[in-house]
């Protein structure tokens, strides 16, 4: 394997997501690369600032889940009430509302 | 006789959905929302990287989901289901802009202002972290924020995406290449 492709790899070993075998690889090519280790040490900074990204706390805003289940409900009133008056006015109706885009 | 609020807490997603699905429950869907807005919300706002436009795309894929419901068949977990739908939403909601919104808002979200120095640090880097994410192309970052962040395996990366696995892995390679070149 050479230099590039255990520097494809640099970030999924900093990761833990390499195989033994694969591991072995990279920290063979690492003592002998100097760029390697001038490469791994960039990965190990992305990797602190992703860690720090993952455990920040994100606020959901406090009325997220009402105003979905408001609309829901809307939604649910206004197919009824378009289908009423679909089946109350017959074809005339059902293209109004159609037109008017209803439901 | 309908559950109870309680009984709808105990209740696993698959009985919720098939609830939504056989009697129209919108308390069952109510649930679903309580459970799953915040991984949602989070990865909306990871990708969009304002609260505004996370909550409108958030908002609009519940309501997909809700209109949808009828086709998910469980092959794959509720949370990977609606995060594809988050992440369809977020993603076209993004392109359709012209230029991408500053992302000041971003640091201010950072919860801890009497935090100390430790968690002011942290803060810091998260809120770097996330300016840069704006930057890198859309897809990878969609994928970076799936599997980095929000800590999804590169198969649930995948299926939230509809993409392969083995895409799946290139993606978040490259965005982590950028990431890189971009705080390094």
């Amino acid at each position: 394997m050479n230099v590039e492709n255990v520097e494809e790899l640099l970030l999924a070993y900093v990761a833990g997501e390499l195989s033994e075998e694969e591991n072995e690889w990279v920290e063979a090519a690492l003592v002998e690369s100097p760029r390697l280790q001038t490469e791994l040490s960039r990965y190990e900074r992305l990797f602190v600032l992703l860690s720090a990204a993952a455990t920040e706390e994100i606020r959901v805003p406090a009325d997220l889940r009402t105003r979905i289940t408001v609309q829901i409900t809307l939604n649910a009133y206004l197919d009824a009430a378009a289908n009423l008056l679909g089946n109350v006015l017959g074809a005339y109706g059902r293209a109004l509302i159609y037109f008017l885009r209803l439901a | 006789m309908s559950p109870s609020l309680s009984n709808l807490k105990d209740t696993d997603d698959g009985i919720l959905v098939e609830r939504i699905q056989n009697d129209s429950d919108r308390r069952a869907f109510s649930e679903l929302v309580r459970r799953h807005q915040a991984v949602v919300y989070r990865a909306c706002y990871r990708v969009l990287g304002n609260r505004e436009d996370a909550r409108d795309a958030s908002q609009e894929a519940f309501l997909r989901a809700y209109r949808k419901l009828d086709t998910f068949q469980g092959r794959s977990a509720f949370k990977t289901w609606m995060l594809r739908l988050a992440m369809n939403v977020s993603l076209n909601q993004r392109s359709r802009r012209e230029l991408p919104r500053a992302s000041m808002d971003l640091a201010e979200s950072i919860s801890g202002l009497e935090t100390p120095e430790a968690e002011l640090m942290k803060s810091e880097a998260a809120a770097q972290l996330h300016e840069a994410l704006q930057i890198v192309q859309p897809n990878h970052r969609a994928a970076v924020v799936l599997r980095d962040l929000e800590g999804l395996t590169y198969r649930e990366t995948a299926e939230s995406l509809g993409i392969a696995e083995g895409t799946a892995k290139s993606w978040v390679h490259r965005g982590r290449g950028q990431l890189k070149e971009l705080l390094t």
